[in-house]
């Protein structure tokens, strides 16, 4: 795959109720990447946004955020899922050769809507919505119980993956403040108010207000305008299908097959020695597990057994992953900057020593139905 | 959200409900429901027998004819998996005192599982694989909610 690099990135700091609107925030990220970059709005040839019309209350959400977007009589064009898959369309538009720079955000303010009821317009609506028992919470606790049962996992072996990421919150600046606690035990994450039996409260990764971008250029632009570029080697995208009664909800297939196709692009043949940083996009504290396994970073099962923590045999989700902070449309982009942050060497408070590889996630739909997998290298 | 913010809370100056049609298959389906009794189909590829009947197979890729492969289904089937939840499911802020107990039910002879509710369960009686069975409507209508659960057998 021909490099490209991200020569740029801003992520706002998390809030479950922002004291500023949307555009404002939207302006923030877009500014912010143009800035870090020190390039002008007339150098971006494409705009991508990730929004989502049921989040922000309106059709065609993204005719709203033309200005403040950066897309002001620009190329520009939506996708409807997860941040990091409008990250595959800016690298695509980028691959095409017809785009030299790419601007892409993401986001969303979960406090202006319930976030849980709106992912009940996700389910089948003759069969299941009219029953309204399927939602985002109740799968999540199909899944983390088909996960305990299969591999004979405990609930405070997940819940400890929840302690390690709202500790590792605590390091991270932009983290949400309600994510972020050094002084957590497990004892309180399972003892916190039941969602689905098995997941609790501070199982879940709470959506809330964000948003963030990141500006791509094809190799030789991107080395003309930062000396610090982030190559994206490999991707892949993969999703399973939709009834939950037809997957396995205790691994993830899709992720297998993202991981899969990514690492051959990256020339990555031994993952678990060859990537330093994994930056993943866990909705709940299982899912970490379930995606590290699905990657090959552990055994099926053994998820909870690696020291994932910074440093660590492993270092997955330093900034806290999802858990510390999930804008919907925003959060798998955040793992690309974050994996891109610890790459440059600037994820100061949780930085992970001499992080050369990293694979950055995002997902979307009802138990990580839908997979992408980023990898991505330092230096230049 | 915070005291200080001026909210607009928009309920919409129109109503536009959508009407969606529940097509051929699930249509046969339902009018079975309304009588107590399950129907499903399965793919003549990989044989696999799907709850509620499905028009395409996804894996196989190929169309399940309407007037072919129906299998007439039993209204008993194993309990997959299960969760207990104390919030409606479709509001999280909305707390309900009793527990709502489901469970993800593999229909005898079917290859998937559909999520229903189990009555008459205390949640410690509850175990993945016992064997599970239909309560039906008292009237059914033919729509998803004349099986009112699954019972212990």
């Amino acid at each position: 795959m021909e490099k490209v690099g991200i020569v740029g990135y801003y992520q706002v700091k998390l809030y479950s109720d922002a004291n500023y609107g949307r555009y404002e925030m939207i302006f923030e990220a877009v500014r912010g990447a143009i800035d870090m970059a020190g390039l002008k709005k007339k150098d971006i040839s494409t705009v991508i946004s990730c929004t989502n019309d049921y989040y922000d209350g309106r059709t065609i959400s993204n005719c709203f955020t033309v200005e403040v977007g950066g897309g002001y009589m620009t190329d520009e064009s939506k996708v409807e899922m997860d941040g990091a898959h409008a990250v595959l369309y800016g690298l695509m538009r980028i691959l095409s050769g017809n785009h030299k720079l790419a601007l892409v955000w993401g986001g969303s303010m979960a406090s202006c809507f319930p976030y849980h009821s709106t992912r009940l317009f996700e389910t089948d609506p003759t069969w299941e919505r009219p029953l309204a028992y399927v939602n985002d919470i109740t799968s999540a606790g199909f899944q983390m119980r088909s996960y305990m049962e299969k591999y004979g996992v405990s609930a405070e072996e997940i819940a400890s993956v929840a302690v390690k990421n709202r500790k590792n919150a605590a390091r991270n600046p932009l983290a949400l403040a309600e994510a972020q606690n050094v002084n957590i035990n497990v004892k309180e994450v399972l003892a916190s108010d039941i969602y689905a039996d098995p997941v609790t409260e501070l199982m879940v990764a709470q959506p809330c207000d964000g948003v963030a971008a990141i500006l791509l250029a094809p190799e030789r632009l991107a080395l003309k305008i930062t000396d610090k570029p982030v190559w994206i080697t490999g991707v892949g995208f993969s999703q399973e299908p939709y009834y939950l009664g037809d997957r396995n909800l205790y691994e993830s297939k899709s992720m297998e097959l993202a991981g899969k196709t990514a690492f051959e692009s990256a020339g990555i043949k031994d993952p678990k020695r060859e990537i330093d940083v994994a930056e993943l996009f866990e909705s709940y504290a299982h899912e970490e597990l379930i995606l590290a396994e699905a990657l090959g970073l552990a055994e099926k099962g053994k998820g909870a057994n690696i020291n994932s923590e910074i440093n660590g045999d492993i270092s997955i989700n330093p900034s806290g992953g999802a858990t510390s902070g999930n804008p919907p449309c925003a959060t798998g982009l955040i793992r690309v900057i974050e994996a891109a942050r610890q790459l440059r060497g600037e994820a100061n408070g949780y930085q992970v020593n001499n992080a050369k590889k990293a694979v950055a996630s995002g997902q979307i739909g009802m138990c990580a139905q839908n997979n992408i997998l980023f990898v991505l290298e330092g230096g230049n | 959200m915070s005291e200080d913010k001026v909210i607009v809370a928009n309920k919409g100056m129109v109503r536009a409900d959508f009407n969606f049609w529940v097509g051929r298959y699930l249509d046969k389906f339902l009018d079975n429901l309304e009588n107590k009794k399950l129907v499903g189909n399965k793919c003549p590829k990989c044989g696999d027998v799907f709850v509620p009947p499905r028009k395409i197979c996804g894996k196989c890729n190929i169309t399940i004819p309407i007037d072919q492969n129906w299998v007439d289904l039993p209204d008993t089937g194993i309990l997959k998996n299960y969760t207990i939840t104390p919030y409606r499911v479709n509001d999280r802020t909305d707390r309900k005192a009793k527990d709502l107990l489901l469970g993800m039910i593999q229909i005898d002879g079917s290859n998937t599982a559909i999520v229903y509710k189990l009555l008459n369960l205390k949640p410690e009686e509850i175990k993945t694989g016992m064997k599970v069975k239909i309560e039906w409507a008292e009237k059914p209508k033919g729509d998803p909610s004349d099986i009112k659960g699954f019972v212990k057998i």
